[in-house]
């Protein structure tokens, strides 16, 4: 255990309501830089809302109310001289369902460099074709980068989702059940690229699946009704869990 | 607790047969060491034949753990609970193994076994044979408190090992003559020596099942 | 099982016949219209002046007060729809935004007709304007532009807007660049119905865009009377005094209609197509 373990995020007794309903109760936990951090539970205990809680994405929801603080490299990301728009630069984010734009490849790519400001050509060249390697997909798709993305396969497309994620260079990548609308043979090419991006980025996934938590993950955090009920090293949590409700969760003898 | 129940049953079945194993072992070493103690020759073959079942046994656990990872993908206590299956199967055959070297040794002394070095070896069986017993009792229970005790038992053990062997190099120094039969004896003791250090291998199993940390217990 | 069946087949059969009454009023009236019309169009009738009893000057007033009456409604109904779409919290705001539209939008053609003579004619001391029919056109126009803008935009999946803003994007850029091209399809669409519906009105243009038509051709100027075809069909109908009332209003007729025609297809089919190259239909 050389790696250099250095805190990505600091959550502090985060509280999340939305409306009247409690959907967070006082989480707190440290994401560490350069590690795959999975979050696992059952479906509504939370772990989606706290993914969007990191790049601020719950935003968007009507009657969200969070307390607590998120830092973000020391800095509070509800602070108010934070710029959400910068803040999602920082932290990207691949949603369940892969949902590329209904563009060529390479426009998809090159998107989000595009509204930061990248015209020159050959330097959008450089990021798409550097992003599309990043994402193991250069191969398959170099030939066809100027037709639509909507003519790729499921796996392509939330790999070229990914792509286009990168190409901003973000720090921090939030995965929402990436896989979730996946084949196996999909998943764990996604799985492995997951495994390749851990050395340049701090990945926060979010999966239904406990063997993909176990598979990719260095740190799991078990989510229960809101409760984040235990967090340590993957290999703990998963070979000796210190909750009962862990043990039951993770062993399939839940509810 | 419905939601595995097939998954349940099985692995009980796998804890039932690591306990049909356990006692097979446990009968083997009984008749060895009744074989070595009262000099009967039929014990002693029995055991040897014996171990064939002990091995087969071996070969159901090791299959039906194989099946459970792949088809059932265990995590943590499951995946406790088929590890130390496979780990307990192995320090049980082992015994199984000395149990057969001590009956064979049986085979070799009977008849001619002088009394008196023998004194603290028959001690020395019980302690073993209890250590056994304990170890499957600490399995059965899921008793960490047991387990641990049991281990207390394994100093005392190797402590009559080291003066049976003193006892057994001076017997022969002033026996020459028995020489012969008395190594024998001395493999006995050294046999009985590692069975109790299974039997201590096994309690930390058990102790890594229930608690899952691992200790060294020796 | 046996009068499920049956009742399956009385449906089926009764919805087709439905589908087969509309297809065949829609050929019977094209038939009809056309077939009336074609011996008048002649290319004289259709671009020469009115002196010479041709409808250019219509035809020509016509698309000016379409394209200017665009100009006002396609701004204003395309951003208020965007509003609704994109950034209205539900609020008393945007159900007084969305109630005006509806209240607008059930507002009978002849009221806004009077309304504009009212405003454009007599208040503001225009008289009958090109630019001030236009101006009630566009009142006409713009509870529609807003609720189709808004259908057009709701189709867009919900991940989209997400994924863009996910990678920092702004909401504008959200919508400008991923949100409106997805949507172009039915905007199109929409501006197409509406553009349709403005060619064709009538009782609006009569209070505002007058009967008569400038003795220039084309005449540019929007502070002139300027009748429409509609109008013309409207006006030649009633009328007693015009001569050959009957083969002109026939030929205004078709021409009206291979007008619309013209004007769906010269636009829907490069959106069509434009859509096709997005969604890669390979």
């Amino acid at each position: 255990m050389e790696v250099n373990v250095e805190n990505k995020f600091v959550v502090q007794n985060l509280n999340l309501f939305y409306k009247d309903v409690q959907a967070l109760r006082s989480i707190s936990m440290e994401i560490m830089k350069q590690q795959i951090t999975a979050l696992i539970g059952p479906s509504g205990c939370g772990k989606t809302t706290f993914l969007r809680v990191l790049n601020r994405m719950n935003d968007l929801i009507e009657g969200v109310r969070i307390d607590g603080t998120v830092l973000l490299d020391d800095q509070d990301i509800f602070g108010p001289d934070v710029d959400v728009v910068n803040l999602r630069k920082r932290v990207g984010m691949v949603f369940q369902r892969p949902n590329p734009f209904p563009m060529s490849v390479y426009d998809n790519v090159a998107y989000g460099p595009r509204i930061h400001g990248q015209k020159n050509k050959s330097q959008l060249d450089q990021i798409v074709e550097k992003s599309l390697r990043s994402a193991a997909l250069w191969d398959e798709v170099s030939n066809r980068l100027f037709k639509s993305a909507l003519g790729l396969s499921g796996g392509q497309q939330q790999r070229l989702c990914i792509a286009r994620l990168l190409a901003v260079e973000p720090e921090v990548v939030l995965m929402d059940e990436p896989t979730s609308a996946l084949d196996p043979l999909s998943t764990l090419k996604i799985e492995e690229l997951l495994r390749d991006l851990k050395n340049h980025y701090t990945i926060v996934i979010v999966t239904h699946n406990m063997q993909q938590a176990a598979r990719v993950s260095d740190s799991t955090a078990f989510f229960l009704n809101g409760d984040m009920v235990e967090f340590g090293p993957t290999e703990t949590l998963f070979t000796r869990p210190k909750d009962q409700r862990t043990e039951d969760y993770i062993t399939g003898r839940f509810g | 607790m419905t939601s595995r129940s097939t998954f349940d049953r099985e692995l009980n079945d796998l804890k039932q047969d690591i306990l049909r194993m356990a006692s097979l072992v446990e009968r083997s070493l009984f008749l060895a060491l009744d074989s070595l103690l009262s000099g009967d020759p039929v014990a002693a073959r029995e055991v040897i034949t014996g171990d064939d079942a002990i091995d087969n046994l071996q070969d159901d656990i090791e299959n039906q753990c194989i099946k459970l990872i792949a088809t059932q993908q265990p995590m943590a206590r499951d995946l406790r609970v088929i590890i130390t299956g496979i780990k307990i199967m192995i320090n049980l055959e082992r015994m199984g193994d000395h149990a057969v070297d001590i009956a064979r040794s049986a085979m070799c002394v009977c008849g001619q076994m002088p009394q008196k070095p023998l004194e603290k070896i028959p001690h020395m069986a019980r302690l073993v044979q209890q250590m056994v017993k304990e170890g499957m009792d600490a399995y059965v229970h899921n008793d960490v408190e047991k387990a641990r005790q049991m281990c207390m038992t394994d100093d005392e053990v190797d402590e009559l090992y080291n003066l049976t062997f003193q006892d057994l190099i001076s017997y022969m120094e002033e026996h020459p003559q028995s020489i012969g039969c008395v190594v024998y004896l001395l493999m006995v003791a050294r046999y009985l020596e590692r069975i109790a250090d299974r039997a201590t291998n096994i309690a930390e199993d058990v102790i890594y099942l229930v608690t899952g940390e691992r200790q060294c217990l020796n | 099982m046996n009068s499920n069946r049956l009742s399956n087949t009385v449906a089926t059969v009764i919805l087709w016949a439905s589908g087969f009454f509309i297809v065949g009023l829609l050929v019977f009236f094209l038939a009809y219209i056309l077939g009336q019309g074609f011996k008048v169009l002649s290319l004289d009738f259709v671009f020469g002046p009115a002196s010479q009893g041709g409808v250019g000057p219509q035809l020509f007033n016509t698309f000016y007060i379409l394209v200017l009456s665009l100009l006002y409604s396609v701004p204003i109904g395309v951003g208020a729809g965007i509003y609704l779409a994109e950034y209205a919290k539900p609020s008393r705001l945007t159900n007084l935004v969305r109630l005006s539209t509806e209240c607008l939008a059930t507002v009978p053609s002849i009221v806004l007709g009077l309304f504009g003579l009212i405003i454009f004619v007599n208040v503001l001391g225009l008289g009958f304007t090109i630019l001030g029919g236009a101006a009630a056109l566009a009142l006409l126009n713009l509870p529609v532009l807003v609720r189709v803008t808004e259908e057009a935009l709701r189709t867009v999946p919900h991940a989209h807007r997400e994924g863009s803003l996910a990678l920092g994007s702004t909401q504008w850029q959200t919508i400008r660049r991923v949100v409106l091209p997805s949507s172009i399809l039915g905007l199109i669409t929409g501006i197409t119905l509406v553009s349709g519906r403005a060619i064709g009105e009538a009782a609006i243009l009569v209070f505002t865009a007058g009967t008569s038509v400038s003795r220039h051709y084309p005449d540019f100027n929007p502070l002139v009377a300027g009748e429409t075809l509609a109008v013309h069909l409207w006006y030649v109908r009633g009328e007693p005094l015009v001569a050959n009332a009957d083969a002109v209003a026939a030929g205004s007729a078709a021409l009206l209609v291979l007008v619309v025609l013209f004007f769906n297809l010269a636009i829907g089919l490069p959106a069509r197509i434009y859509q096709r190259r997005l969604r890669g239909s390979n």
